[in-house]
């Protein structure tokens, strides 16, 4: 691999601890020069906000899910501690805690069954949650003292030692934010990182990495409601009011504002927003209570103008490459060629019966077929025939409505997708389905988050990781590419990134669907190569295609689909010349009569 | 109170309900995003057919029916310069941007008609002036049977508008599929350009309906919209028979468990019935599943 001219790894985090601890500082000389308590109590809050946005970077920023609950979390995390200790007047420490399982508890039960819903659907549900729980903080006035709420809740306190106002409580927040931040970057850095921008920029192809996207939701939603928490938490004893207003809508509304201004996916950027924009009211005085008018026109030009966020920006400016230098072991090493290795031989994808109906529309009926070990299967058909339906139903996109679908005897159909990719059976899209933003190295790396050894720190797993990654890529062609962002390259290099995603599982299968479509002639020579080297290692391959110049030469076998139904199956040449299919290509007039089934 | 009453009173709270949720879906479905700043469109409809019946002649015995056609121009307009705003230049990005987008412009019209008009509860004027009427035990106001007529005729006109008219055949054609639309020559963003006119037209109608019956003030936008999204999400995402049905059974239920418990039990429990109904037919009470194509 050639050197490239970026600052070494090391040299960045140098850099980025440097920027940080200049960042601190300036914040600590800035409160300390002017020593106002109302601009004390001000930068406090705001401290309280980047946590609430740390929490919801992990959820909106790392997994792209709209989430509407983030204020409500931050409201009940308030009523919580305040109620606590308005009422049983238990400890501060203890109240925080029991903010945080309260707020996890309630998260954990809403997000069993929203984490799977799409992404309008998930952004209701929680804005449902969200209104569910204004209306109880305002209605159950036993508890929570209804509209007015309470004044007077206590302040912070320590082991028995009480906070002081002012500089104690802008210490505690601000370390307790500088903690919650080392934590955020401990859990997000590395593969992590670049397993969630898969999930968050194409949820399909996070499913054929064999990523369970539905798992990193449920996590990513409960972190977010702990953050959410411990901000509301600390807040409340700073405001030492507590009434509906924390949990109403502008809350949210702020959070949102500060993490698209600040920047979605970077920690730095929680600062950034929460810095900037909890402090507008008081630069908008001269708006009074209208100052909501400006945050809107600041969300609505963050998101024009720098969808990155102020974050996003200065990366673009600093050296912050977006992934690390190229791995330093040669693609050669022992550690990349222990990629998920399987027994290879014996065991053959068969499918049985299988049929899938939308609506009145019968897609696939009775489809049976099955691939061998090392074989390869050129499945053709009209449009519309059913293929890459039936490619879906393979790999569980869709669900089959009868038949199975197995893998050396062991039953795949209804599985859900990312379980199919771990068990061996892989697959590329007609469009190939990759993270635009990231490596070619990245995007097939997020392959060992599902597979392969989990051991390790975070950098030796990324490490190990590159490593499959590269000798993936490699055996796939693209070796060369390894760090050029997937969405500079072209289309036939995006195939091949694609192939090497799906060989990084180590498959005993791979369902390629139209991979030679949009390639030039040379390409396709090529490709169909590396396919053959493949197959000699034991992969078996069901091949959807039209072009014939490319599969009959490459298909042991063919099988042909028609609305619906396998109407053909065995050796190139028998298929070819079989009157059903030419039929079925080319219409009743060019066929004799009479179809046949075999 | 009487269960005739009762039906009467959903009735014409589905009606303007129903609205509501129409130019809801009319935008989602041109633009594949929900536009959250839908509610405070429909709150600044009735907001400016308050300031225009401040200003306006309106001695007549039917002021609000008056007002109407201007309260529809001009929210043609704003919807128009909305999708300049907030749509178009987000058009070829993800749609959690076009959310968010939609989001910051509801906030600056919430509050921006705060600051002009301040936070109090105002009334539009009645579609049409005079006391109430009764026959069979039911009293209803002139209002509410002329907003059961008047949202009935702009629901009708729409679905003719939709399905008998060049325009309206275009219009179907690239919210279904716009590179098709566009291969066969329709000029696609015209077609989203117009269904944001529309469907803020209706949305300020609507707004008009609501700022007689129920009042309206600045911050009652978000909650409409939520009912909107809730109409389109129980009838099937994506579908307008589905969404006016959906909006229907809301008002019912609605009206329904706020008479046999309270107000925010019935608010609650819709939430309650819309996350059931989001965990166990997510298609909608109605709709197919629509999943995406790979």
């Amino acid at each position: 691999m050639a050197a490239r001219a970026h600052p070494s790894e090391h040299r960045i985090q140098l850099m980025r601890r440097l920027a940080w601890i200049c960042a601190a500082a300036a914040l600590a000389a800035y409160a300390f020069a002017v020593a106002d308590s109302y601009v004390l109590r001000v930068l406090t809050l705001a401290g309280t906000y980047a946590i609430l946005v740390m929490g919801y970077q992990f959820v909106f920023g790392q997994l792209g899910a709209l989430s509407l609950a983030q204020g409500a979390f931050f409201g009940i995390g308030a009523y919580t501690a305040a109620l606590l200790g308005l009422k049983l007047g238990t400890p501060y420490i203890l109240n925080v805690a029991a903010a945080v399982i309260v707020v996890v508890a309630l998260a954990a039960l809403i997000a069993v069954p929203v984490r799977r819903l799409q992404s309008h659907y998930f952004a209701l549900a929680t804005l449902g949650i969200a209104e569910v729980v204004l209306i109880g903080v305002r209605n159950w006035e036993a508890l929570t003292g209804g509209g007015d709420g309470y004044a007077q809740v206590p302040g912070m306190a320590l082991f028995g030692l009480v906070i002081p106002r002012g500089w104690g409580e802008f210490a505690t927040v601000w370390s307790a934010a500088g903690l919650l931040a080392v934590l955020a970057w401990r859990l997000q850095r590395g593969l992590p990182a670049r397993v969630h921008a898969l999930a968050r920029e194409d949820p399909i192809a996070a499913a054929a990495a064999g990523i369970d996207t539905g798992r990193l939701r449920f996590n990513a939603f409960l972190w977010s409601a702990a953050y959410g928490a411990i901000a509301g938490a600390l807040a409340i004893p700073v405001v030492r009011v507590i009434s509906p207003e924390v949990a109403e809508f502008k809350v949210m509304v702020a959070c949102l504002a500060m993490t698209v201004v600040g920047g979605r996916t970077v920690i730095a950027g929680a600062f950034v927003g929460a810095l900037l924009l909890y402090p507008m009211p008081e630069w908008f005085r001269f708006l009074e209570d209208h100052y909501l008018i400006a945050y809107g026109g600041v969300l609505l030009a963050a998101v024009l103008l720098a969808p990155d966020g102020i974050a996003g920006l200065a990366a673009r400016v600093l050296p912050a490459p977006r992934s690390p230098g190229p791995p330093p072991a040669p693609v050669t090493d022992r550690e990349a060629d222990a990629s998920p290795a399987r027994p290879r031989g014996g065991a053959a994808l068969e499918v049985r019966g299988v049929a899938k109906r939308f609506g009145g529309l019968t897609a696939l009926e009775g489809v049976s077929l099955r691939v061998e070990a090392g074989e390869i299967v050129g499945l053709i058909g009209p449009n519309g025939a059913g293929k890459t339906t039936l490619a879906n139903i393979i790999s569980g996109q869709y669900a089959a409505d009868a038949g199975q679908v197995s893998l050396g005897g062991r039953t795949l159909t209804g599985l859900p997708a990312f379980r199919i990719a771990r068990a061996g059976v892989a697959r590329t899209f007609q469009t190939p389905a990759l993270a635009a933003g990231l490596s070619a190295l990245d995007n097939v790396a997020t392959v060992c988050a599902g597979v392969g050894r989990t051991d390790g720190g975070p950098a030796a797993r990324l490490r190990r990781a590159h490593g499959v990654a590269a000798a993936a890529l490699a055996r796939a062609g693209a070796a060369a590419y390894d760090m050029e962002t997937v969405g500079a390259l072209p289309h036939a290099l995006r195939r091949r990134v694609e192939l090497a995603r799906a060989l990084a599982l180590g498959p005993r299968f791979i369902v390629l669907d139209e991979p030679a479509a949009g390639l030039t002639a040379d390409d396709i020579t090529d490709l169909a190569a590396t396919l053959r080297d493949l197959a000699e290692a034991g992969i078996g391959f069901l091949v959807i295609d039209h072009d014939m110049d490319f599969l009959l030469p490459l298909a042991g076998r063919l099988a042909c689909l028609h609305e619906g139904r396998l109407i053909a199956s065995g050796s190139a040449d028998a298929v070819r010349a079989d009157p059903a299919v030419i039929e079925a290509y080319l219409g009743p007039d060019f066929a004799a009569s009479g179809g046949t089934h075999r | 109170m009487e269960i005739g009453q009762l039906f009467l009173n959903a009735l014409v709270l589905g009606a303007s309900y129903a609205l509501v949720a129409l130019g809801f879906v009319l935008v989602l479905n041109a633009t594949a995003a929900v536009n959250f700043a839908h509610g405070d469109l429909v709150m600044a409809g009735g907001m400016l057919a308050v300031a225009l019946s401040a200003v306006l002649p309106l001695d007549t015995g039917v002021p609000g029916l008056l007002v109407l056609p201007l309260v529809l121009l001009a929210m043609a307009g704003a919807g128009l310069l909305f999708s300049l705003v907030a749509y178009f230049p987000l058009r070829r990005g993800p749609p959690v941007s076009v959310f968010i987008s939609t989001i910051a412009v509801g906030i600056m019209l919430q509050h921006g008609i705060k600051a002009l008009m301040g936070p109090a509860e105002q009334v539009a004027p009645p579609l049409i002036a005079g006391p109430r009427l009764e026959f069979a035990g039911l009293v209803a106001s002139r209002q509410a049977l002329a907003t059961l007529v008047v949202a009935a005729l702009l629901i009708g006109g729409t679905a003719l508008l939709l399905a008998r008219t060049q325009f309206g055949r275009r219009l179907r054609a690239s919210a279904q599929d716009p590179e098709m639309a566009r291969a066969i020559g329709v000029r696609v963003p015209v077609m989203i350009a117009a269904s944001f006119a529309l469907g803020t037209a209706l949305a300020g109608a609507a707004g008009l309906l609501f700022a007689n019956s129920y009042f309206v003030s600045p911050g009652s936008g978000g909650n409409l919209m939520i009912k909107a999204y809730i109409a389109v999400t129980i009838g099937g995402w994506g579908s307008a028979p589905g969404a006016l049905a959906g909006a229907l059974m809301i008002a019912f239920f609605e009206v329904g468990v706020a008479a046999w418990l309270s107000s925010p039990v019935a608010e609650a429990a819709l939430y309650g019935a819309l996350l059931l109904t989001l965990v166990l037919r997510p298609q909608g009470l109605f709709g197919e599943p629509a999943g995406r194509r790979v």
